[in-house]
C-alpha cells in the first residue's frame, strides 16, 4: 500500500513540473538537470536503471549535475554500479547510501570511498534480491529508466536488452514513485510496446545511444588446452553422468568451452537431445554451433548480446521473441528460470577449503549480481528431473526423507595469474567485511552450496561427502600446487580418488594428449559468423578480418 | 550452417606449420634445437631463450621439387629477429644461392626486430635482404606466407616485401610499424589500435591482396597454403630498371587512386566493390570480385 505522503508529493512534484515544462510527458534533453531538481526531493529514493550490460549513463551524468543544495541525500538503488557518476553522486554531496548488487569496474574506487565514509552501503544484493525489495521496504520515489524507442505518450520498446526495466517500472509505477526514461529516439511508431505509457511519467531523447557492453563475447581463439580439459572432465564427470536439462552458465570462458564443445565432444557422449536442452542464458555467440547442431530447445534470456540481433531473430523456437520478431529478455524472470534449473556451472576468484567462493577481494568491493541465485541450491524447488534426482540420490543417500538436489558447479584454474592462487585459506572477503563494516564476509556461493569443483586437476564430486573433513579433503584434492593443495592429506585424497569423489582426467578416460583445440566447434568470432550463416554480427573489437 | 574442419595455419607452431606444408617426412632440419644455438645476447636480461632462437630452418620436398625453407616461431618472443634468428635464415638463403632448390620458402610469424638484441637484430634482417636478393639473382625464387598470430612487422615486414610473392591469409597483418605503434607516435584519433576490425582492415591479408602485394589469398588452412605454394613456384626475375621503374609507377597510380582515402572501405568502394561485404567473403569469393 502507498502511503498517502507519497501520493500527495508525486502530485506536487507533477505539478512543479507542468508550471516549468507545460503540459506533455516530453522533457528536452538539455533541461533535463533542470526537469531533474524539480522531480527530486532531498532523501528520496532513487533507482538508476543500469546492470552488467545497458546502463542509463545520460540520466546518472546529469543527475551527477543537480544542485547539491537542492538535492541531496538522496538513496541511491542501482544493478550494477558500473558508472563513474554513479560515485560522483556521493563526492558531489548528493546522494548519500547505495543498495546495489554488483560494482564491477567500479569495485576498486567504491572500497576506497565507502573505507574514507563518503559511500555508505545500504546492502549488497543479488540481482532478484534487489528488485524484490522495490516492493517491499525499497520502493522508489523516482525510477531513471532506459528504452530504445519511446513515443510522446510514454509508450516505451525496450527490445533485446530489456532486462531489468520491466521489474522496475512496476516497483515505481505501482508503488506512488515517478518514471522518467532515457529513449535512444522519440517516434511514433514503435515496433512494439514493451512497457504501456500509462506506467511513464517522462521521456527525454538523450543525445546518444545508451551504453551496452558485449559481456558475454567471449573469443574462442583465446581458450586454451588447459581449459579444453577442464571442459572435457565436466561434461564426461557430471554433464554425462547427471544429464541436467535445464542449466545455466556463467559469463567466463570455462563455460564457453563446454558450449562449443557440445556439438563435437558432447556428440560423441550422447548428450544431444538428452541433456542441455534448455538454458537460462543470455544469448552467448558461442552458442551458436550448439544451436545449430539441434542441441538446444529453448533458451531463457536474462539480456541481449550486442551482434546477436540478427541471428536471434532467426531462432523464433529457440529465443523469447516478440510479434515484431526481436527479442525480448527479463532479467527477473530470467534468473528465476536459472533458479529453479538444474545445474549451474560458473567461476569465481577465490575458493576457501569448505568450497565457499567469493569475488571480492581487500581492495575491491564486486558485488554478488546474478550468481548466488543461479549457483544456490535451491530449497523452494519441488518439481523433479532426472538430473535433479540422481543429483538428490547422492546427496541425501541413507537419509530418512529423499530429496532432489541442484548441482552447483565451481569451475575454476586453481591459479588466476601468476602467484595468484584461487584456492585460499581464507577468503579476502573477511578483511572486505572489516573495511566495508558488514556483519559477514560477503560470500558468493557458500560451500554447501556447491556439488562439484572442477580444476585442471580433477573433479571434486562434494555430494559424496559426509564428513566436514571429507568435503575439506575433496576440495584440497583438486586445488593443484596452491597452498590449499599443498596442504593435502594424501592418504585421503588417496581414498577420495578410490571411491571416485575425487575424480582425475585418466580416471575418467581422458587423455591429456587428445585435448587439442582441433575438438572446438570454433576456433575463433569468425567462425562464429561462419556458424551462424552471416547472421552474427560481432563488434568491431572482437573482429580480425 | 556446419563448417567443414580445418587445419588452421593461424594455430599452428613454426614446426606444424613446416610439417604440413611440404612432402611427408620429407624436412630435414639444419641446426635444429639439439643443436642449442641460443641467443648470446637475451641471458643478458635474464629473458629465456630458445634453442632454436625462435626459427626453423632446412630442407625438404614440395611435390617432389627440392625446396628451403624457414619459419619463425611466433609463439617465442613475438618471433622477434635476433642475431641467430637471423644468421639462420641468412645462411639458409646463401646456401639457397650456391644449390638452386626450386624455391625458398619464407613462413614468416614476427613482430619484427628483438628489443633485447637491438642493432645486432637490425643487422640481421638487412643481412636477410641482402641474401633475398642473393638467391633471387642466382634465379632461386623466395616466396614468403603469412598467416600467423604475430603477423609480419617491422623488420620482418621490410624483408617480407623483398620476397618474389607473398601468400597470406585474411588472417595476416603485413606492415612496418605496428599499430600500438602507430597510435602511441601518431595518437589514438589517427589509429585506434584497440579497434580490431581497423587494424585488420588496414594491415590485413585482405587488404594487401586487394592492393596488389599479396599475389594469393588463401583461407586460414595450411593444405591451401601449400596448394598456393605450388602453383607459384618458377624461376625468380632479377630486377632490371625496367622493372623498378614500372613499380614506381604502380606506386605512384596508387597514390593517385587512393591517396585521397581515409579508410580501406573507401578504398574498396573505389575498387567498385562492395566494401560492407569484403570481410566476410572467403579468399575465393574475393579473388574471383578483385579487379584486375
Amino acid at each position: 500500500m502507498t502511503s498517502p505522503d507519497k501520493i500527495a508529493r508525486r502530485k506536487d512534484k507533477l505539478e512543479r513540473v507542468a508550471k516549468v515544462f507545460g503540459p506533455g510527458k516530453v522533457i528536452p534533453a538539455d533541461r533535463t538537470v533542470e526537469f531533474l531538481e524539480l522531480i527530486l526531493s532531498p532523501g528520496d529514493r532513487v533507482v538508476h536503471e543500469g546492470d552488467n550490460q545497458k546502463q542509463g549513463d545520460f540520466l546518472a551524468e546529469k543527475l551527477a549535475q543537480v544542485d547539491p543544495k537542492k538535492v541531496n541525500g538522496l538513496k541511491l538503488a542501482v544493478s550494477c554500479i558500473g558508472l563513474p557518476e554513479h560515485l560522483d553522486l556521493f563526492e558531489n554531496g548528493i546522494a548519500e547510501v547505495v543498495d546495489f548488487a554488483y560494482a564491477g569496474p567500479q569495485g576498486g574506487r567504491l572500497a576506497e570511498l565507502v573505507a574514507n565514509g563518503t559511500v555508505k552501503i545500504g546492502a549488497v544484493h543479488t540481482y532478484v534480491e534487489l528488485y524484490a525489495r522495490y516492493f517491499a521496504e525499497l520502493r522508489p520515489d523516482v525510477a531513471c529508466l532506459v528504452a530504445i524507442d519511446a513515443d510522446a505518450e510514454g509508450n516505451l520498446y525496450t527490445g533485446s536488452n530489456t532486462e531489468e526495466t520491466p521489474a522496475l517500472v512496476e516497483a515505481a509505477a505501482f508503488g506512488g514513485g515517478i518514471v522518467v526514461v532515457q529513449a535512444n529516439k522519440l517516434t511514433d511508431n514503435l515496433r512494439r510496446v514493451d512497457i504501456p505509457g500509462e506506467w511513464v511519467d517522462f521521456v527525454i531523447e538523450s543525445p546518444k545511444p545508451f551504453h551496452l557492453e558485449a559481456l558475454f563475447t567471449k573469443d574462442p581463439a583465446l581458450l586454451d588446452e588447459t581449459r579444453i580439459l577442464m571442459a572435457m572432465m565436466a561434461m564426461k564427470a557430471i554433464y554425462q553422468k547427471y544429464l541436467p536439462k535445464v542449466l545455466n552458465h556463467g559469463v567466463g570462458f570455462n563455460t564457453a568451452a563446454i558450449e562449443l564443445l557440445l556439438p563435437t565432444y558432447g556428440e560423441e557422449l550422447g548428450l544431444k537431445g538428452k541433456a542441455c536442452t534448455h538454458w537460462a542464458l543470455n544469448p552467448h555467440p558461442t552458442m551458436i554451433p550448439a544451436i545449430e547442431s539441434g542441441f538446444v530447445e529453448a533458451i531463457a534470456c536474462i539480456g541481449g548480446e550486442v551482434g546477436m540481433e540478427d541471428y536471434v531473430a532467426s531462432k523464433p523456437d529457440i529465443f523469447p521473441l516478440g510479434r515484431d520478431g526481436s527479442l525480448r529478455s527479463n532479467r527477473f524472470y530470467g534468473q528465476m528460470a536459472g533458479h529453479f534449473a538444474d545445474m549451474f556451472v560458473g567461476a569465481t576468484l577465490q575458493i576457501d577449503p569448505f568450497a565457499n567462493s567469493s569475488t571480492v577481494t581487500a581492495d575491491r568491493l564486486a558485488g554478488f549480481g546474478g550468481a548466488p541465485n543461479f549457483g544456490a541450491e535451491n530449497r523452494a524447488r519441488r518439481h523433479l528431473s532426472e538430473a535433479f534426482l540422481r543429483a538428490g540420490a547422492e546427496a541425501h543417500a541413507g537419509e530418512y526423507m529423499p530429496q532432489g538436489r541442484k548441482l552447483v558447479v565451481q569451475m575454476v584454474e586453481t591459479f588466476q595469474g601468476a602467484n595468484k592462487p584461487t584456492f585460499v585459506e581464507r577468503l579476502e572477503a573477511w578483511d572486505a567485511m572489516k573495511t566495508a563494516g558488514f556483519a559477514v564476509p560477503p560470500v558468493m556461493i557458500y560451500g554447501d552450496d556447491v556439488s562439484h569443483i572442477v580444476t585442471e586437476e580433477g573433479v571434486a564430486n562434494l555430494l559424496l561427502c559426509r564428513t566436514m573433513e571429507e568435503r575439506e579433503q575433496a576440495v584440497r584434492g583438486v586445488a593443484g600446487f596452491t597452498p590449499v593443495g599443498l596442504k593435502r592429506d594424501h592418504a585421503m585424497v588417496a581414498n577420495l580418488r578410490d571411491r571416485g569423489v575425487i575424480q582425475r582426467a585418466e580416471d575418467l578416460g581422458i587423455r591429456k594428449t587428445d585435448v587439442s583445440r582441433d575438438r572446438l566447434a570454433a576456433r575463433n568470432i569468425h567462425d562464429l559468423v561462419r556458424w551462424s550463416g552471416g547472421l552474427y554480427n560481432p563488434p568491431s573489437r572482437f573482429r580480425n578480418w | 550452417m556446419k563448417l567443414t574442419p580445418r587445419i588452421s595455419f593461424y594455430e599452428a607452431s613454426a614446426r606444424q606449420r613446416v610439417a604440413g606444408l611440404l612432402d611427408a617426412d620429407s624436412f630435414r632440419e639444419i641446426l635444429p634445437p639439439t643443436e642449442q644455438r641460443i641467443s648470446p645476447h637475451l641471458g643478458m636480461f635474464d629473458a629465456p631463450v630458445a634453442f632454436d632462437d625462435g626459427v626453423v630452418v632446412g630442407e625438404g620436398t614440395l611435390e617432389g621439387k627440392e625446396v628451403y625453407i624457414f619459419a619463425q616461431e611466433g609463439k617465442f618472443r613475438g618471433g622477434s629477429l635476433g642475431e641467430v634468428h637471423a644468421a639462420k635464415i641468412t645462411g639458409l638463403l646463401r646456401r639457397a644461392a650456391i644449390r638452386k632448390p626450386a624455391a625458398v620458402l619464407g613462413l614468416f610469424d614476427s613482430g619484427g626486430v628483438r628489443l633485447e638484441e637491438a642493432n645486432a637484430g637490425e643487422i640481421g634482417s638487412t643481412e636477410i635482404m641482402r641474401a633475398i636478393l642473393e638467391a633471387q639473382r642466382a634465379g632461386v625464387p623466395v616466396i614468403g606466407l603469412l598467416g600467423g598470430s604475430c603477423g609480419c612487422f617491422g623488420g620482418s615486414g621490410i624483408t617480407s616485401s623483398c620476397c618474389d610473392a607473398l601468400i597470406a591469409s585474411e588472417e595476416a597483418r603485413l606492415s612496418v610499424s605496428g599499430p600500438e605503434v602507430i597510435e602511441t607516435v601518431m595518437g589514438v584519433e589517427a589509429f585506434d589500435s584497440r579497434d580490431r576490425a581497423l587494424v585488420w582492415r588496414t594491415t590485413g591479408g585482405k587488404n594487401r591482396f586487394l592492393f596488389g602485394k599479396v599475389a594469393t589469398l588463401v583461407d586460414d588452412h595450411i593444405p591451401a597454403f601449400r596448394m598456393a605454394a605450388v602453383a607459384l613456384i618458377k624461376p625468380s626475375e632479377p630486377l632490371s630498371v625496367e622493372s623498378l621503374r614500372a613499380e614506381r609507377t604502380r606506386l605512384a597510380r596508387r597514390i593517385e587512386d587512393y591517396g585521397s582515402c581515409t579508410d580501406a572501405r573507401q578504398v574498396w568502394a573505389r575498387m567498385g566493390l562492395d566494401a560492407d561485404r569484403v570481410p566476410d567473403m572467403t579468399a575465393a569469393e574475393l579473388t574471383a570480385v578483385k579487379p584486375a
